[in-house]
């Protein structure tokens, strides 16, 4: 695969108009999404990179899409500062690229996901016309808002050469604690507690058993859960949250846990060739759980996010249509990177042929 | 109006559902922009989905405009009727489906009032956070179509960031779904629900939403700070940013505003240039620790007075001067109107000194109540619709504003949309090229251009001038402008 990587906007324009099908990476770090896209021009954006601006007094930062989030997020930290949508795969990931595969990560659980922070976006379309969408402040209602639109798009619609995010300044102390539990039920229960309790937790997910472990004593369900705040009241706050969790849901244990980078990473334990995404509600994990009962697999974001690992796509692939869930390969040799339920809809659709009429895009 | 609509209408809808006579429709020919009216053919009330559905993909058979109305509360001129077309009222389509506080969802009409979700949400420790200060009188579906707001977004967004799914009919009659009942949504392929919400009822109607509830915060810590000097009060905003603290809320009133509220509802408030109200909102410790912070901070900025609520009464009696400022100082002047442009935060001071002057050009009064953390101003053109071009030269001084927040790197509006007020601005922000893809957008939607024609592009037929004064349900009290 010879990769193109234009350096300007102009470059990028020109490479489009001249080509019948373009298909585009960051840095490709989400192997799958870029396996069959039958002999396409590739573009990848790591040239368009940058900080373009940045005021920690607005909230917001303006970043060029080849930007690699581990570059973004130091910069951010600086100044205290954090994508509160937690970006995934910090270290591979370019920013364009998490935006068009809509990866947040475990702490989107506090202020909510990718859709939530951008703000708008300059874009280049299938027509190969540069435009901008949505705006630079943290408030915006003028014109069609195509820059959520863009999340999750996959580079099919428009390629984003520059994005504008909402930021927020990061909380100083973390403490993590695990609740044990024998039964899904059971600890499914515990987060339908939290979601309505006034605790306000920075991440909060679930780990089922050990596969070789299923049915013996270490064969508990662990509910990972994220407190954030002023180091002088956390303890406080650990302390109620961990009472009010042994009453009201009758964990079988609860560990303080050394809070890290890596216990928080949903993808650190899945280690397998072809790992997929999906998105769920907490009342759909029971029903989908059973179906993948024999797949390393992780719940994020309080049973709402999936990861999980798979030898058998096709299998997973009819899984997911029959609980009408859609999946989204990052890593393996796959024919698409969507599978599950089909994604069309028809104001997709209009979009689609508005922003890539001769379909390039791909 | 068009005789074959009217007539496969009234296979429908009874007589009492389906307006025609001029007095059934007179409530229906403006919107909370009182400013201008126009009178549509006919209004028609579905009561279920299918209903309107039917309805819309007669009006594209037909090629008749119509334009969906939740409660007439749009400020910008959204709901203003069609000449000739038909109007869709939602209000009766107000049931909510479902609240599913495990999950923290609820399902709903599109014609369910705002304030109505968070009322069912209550007895689970729950509500629905965007508060726009109409909540007790606009619709969801409203609040859709201009991604409404209010006091307490800077920390949890806009109504966009609280809706999951829905489904719609678009205004081609195809009737599709978007989002689902995770928070994450579908997880993957193009964020739809993003993309409607905020389409100012061009693209179709929202049938059925699903929408995220939040855990009422545990405690509110809520100050409230005076200021000799306006600017000083915009300062202490910047010094809360560059603190770290996310506040729940933060706004400011100028003088002209608190007296009028102070008038109006006897709030309490302090005789200042300007007022501040910052809230924090969160778990009890976190809160009161961050509480300490904040006392500092105001402290340190220069207020020559600070009080803190002590009681939910107290805060209560803060915030009723805030959300009914805009009604009140609507009592000062016969007419008025209200502007929502966007600045970047850190510029607030010098629109706020821009504003000032262009008051004294025009010899027109302006009070200011805005959304201080997220750069939001309201400024709030007083006029006499009676005097001869005392609208128009009020309408200058408000483009004049918007330009000033377009050069200053903000928006046009910040939650009341373009609509009809501000079509003809929608070019200070966006190139002809980006305009001409909206458009293309739309008429791929809606080739014929039937829903909501003549609203957010610039140009087509403009609405007669008409009434003066405030919206009846200002007049009220039951609502207030903010
Ligand atoms: C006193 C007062 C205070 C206000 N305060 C605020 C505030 O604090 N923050 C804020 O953001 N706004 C505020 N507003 C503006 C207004 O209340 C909001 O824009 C509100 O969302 C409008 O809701 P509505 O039900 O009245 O909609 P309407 O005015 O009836 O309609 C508004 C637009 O929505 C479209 N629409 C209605 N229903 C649907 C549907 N189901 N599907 C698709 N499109 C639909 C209409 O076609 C129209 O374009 C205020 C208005 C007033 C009068």
């Amino acid at each position: 695969m010879t990769i193109s990587a234009p350096a300007t906007v102009d470059e990028l324009q020109t490479l489009i108009r001249d080509s019948e099908r373009i298909h585009v990476i960051g840095k490709g770090s989400k192997t799958a999404l870029h396996g069959n896209v039958n002999g396409a021009a590739t573009v990848g954006l790591s040239e368009i990179s940058g900080i373009i601006e940045y005021q920690p007094a607005e909230y917001t930062v303006t970043v060029r899409a080849g930007t690699a989030v581990h570059d973004l997020s130091a910069a951010l930290d600086d100044e205290g500062q954090y994508l509160p949508f937690d970006p995934l795969l910090p270290a591979a990931a370019t920013i364009g690229g998490v935006v068009a595969a809509n990866l947040s990560g475990s702490r989107r659980f506090r202020y909510g996901g990718v859709r939530d922070f951008i703000l708008g976006a300059e874009v280049v379309d299938g027509a190969g016309r540069a435009f901008r969408v949505g705006g630079k402040v943290v408030k915006n209602s003028a014109g069609f808002d195509l820059s959520k639109f863009l999340v999750g798009s996959l580079g099919r619609y428009a390629i984003m050469t520059e994005l504008t995010f909402k930021v927020f300044p990061d909380v100083p102390r973390f403490r993590s604690l695990a609740f044990h539990y024998e039964q899904l039920e059971d600890a499914l229960s515990a987060i339908y507690f939290i979601n309505q309790s006034p605790y306000e937790l920075d991440a909060l997910d679930l780990v089922p058993p050990p596969l070789m472990n299923r049915g013996k004593k270490d064969g508990c369900w662990k509910l990972l859960a994220r407190l954030a705040g002023f180091d002088e009241t956390l303890p406080q706050r650990v302390e109620r949250f961990s009472a009010a969790m042994t009453g009201e849901t009758a964990p079988i244990q609860v560990k303080p846990l050394e809070d890290s980078a890596s216990l928080w990473d949903p993808l650190a334990g899945l280690a397998g060739a072809c790992l997929v995404k999906v998105a769920l509600s907490p009342k759909q994990v029971p029903r989908f759980d059973e179906m993948v009962s024999r797949s390393p697999r992780r719940y994020g974001v309080g049973g709402n996010i999936v990861w999980l690992e798979t030898e058998d796509i096709k299998q997973l692939d009819a899984a997911l249509k029959s609980c009408e869930l859609t999946g989204l390969c990052l890593r393996g040799v796959v024919e698409s990177a969507v599978i599950g339920a089909p994604l069309e809809n028809v104001l997709a659709a209009r979009v689609k042929q508005v922003l890539d009429p001769q379909n390039k895009l791909v | 109006m068009n005789r074959a609509l009217l007539a496969a209408l009234e296979n429908i809808y009874p007589a009492d559902r389906l307006l025609t006579r001029d007095v059934e429709l007179l409530p229906y020919e403006s919107d909370a922009l009182t400013a201008f009216s126009a009178k549509p053919g006919a209004v028609v009330l579905p009561v279920d989905e299918a209903e309107i559905i039917y309805t819309v993909r007669l009006c594209h058979e037909m090629a008749v405009p119509f334009v969906a109305r939740g409660s007439g509360t749009s400020l910008s001129g959204g709901s203003l009727p069609i000449p000739e077309g038909l109007t869709i009222g939602l209000n009766r389509l107000n049931r909510i489906k479902k609240i599913d506080p495990q999950q923290r969802i609820a399902v709903v009409e599109p014609g369910v009032i705002n304030l109505h979700i968070t009322e069912a949400a209550q007895p689970y420790g729950l509500y629905y956070a965007p508060d726009p200060s109409s909540q007790s009188i606009c619709t969801i579906g409203g609040n859709i179509a201009f991604n409404s707001g209010g006091a307490h977004c800077l920390k949890y967004g806009m109504t966009s960031n609280h809706v999951l799914g829905m489904k719609v009919v678009l205004a081609d009659g195809a009737v599709t779904q978007f989002g689902s009942e995770s928070i994450e949504g579908v997880g993957v392929g193009p964020d739809l629900v993003g993309l409607f919400v905020g389409s100012e009822g061009l693209f179709g109607i929202a049938l059925e939403i699903t929408v995220r509830l939040m855990p009422q915060p545990e405690l509110y810590r809520t100050v409230l700070a005076a200021y000799d000097d306006l600017g000083r009060a915009g300062d202490a905003v910047s010094m809360v940013v560059a603190s770290g603290l996310l506040p729940g809320a933060m706004e400011i009133m100028d003088r002209l505003a608190i007296k009028a509220a102070e008038a109006s509802v006897n709030a309490g408030y302090p005789d200042a240039e300007a007022l501040l109200i910052v809230e924090l909102e969160g778990e009890a410790p976190q809160v009161n620790a961050e509480f300490e912070q904040l006392r500092r901070i105001i402290d340190a900025s220069g207020a020559f007075e600070s009080r803190v609520a002590k009681s939910e009464a107290e805060r209560t009696r803060i915030w009723k001067g805030r959300k009914g400022a805009f009604s009140a100082v609507g009592r000062l002047s016969p007419d008025y109107i209200v502007q929502d442009g966007v600045v970047p935060r850190s510029r607030l001071g010098e629109a706020l000194l821009e504003i000032n002057a262009l008051k004294a050009k025009y010899s027109l009064d302006v009070a200011n109540v805005f959304h201080a953390g997220d750069g939001n101003l309201h400024p709030l053109i007083l006029y006499d619709g009676r005097e001869d071009g005392a609208l128009e030269k009020a309408e200058a001084l408000a483009g004049e504003i918007l330009a000033l927040c377009v050069n200053l790197g903000g928006s046009i509006t910040g939650e009341h949309g373009i609509g009809m007020e501000k079509r003809d601005y929608l070019p200070a922000m966006f190139s002809e090229e980006e305009i001409d893809i909206m458009q293309a957008l739309r008429l791929a939607i809606d080739p014929k251009e039937i829903a909501n024609r003549g609203k957010m592009f610039p140009g087509g037929e403009a609405p007669a001038l008409a009434r003066q004064g405030m919206h009846p349900l200002e007049r009220a009290g039951v609502i207030s402008r903010e």
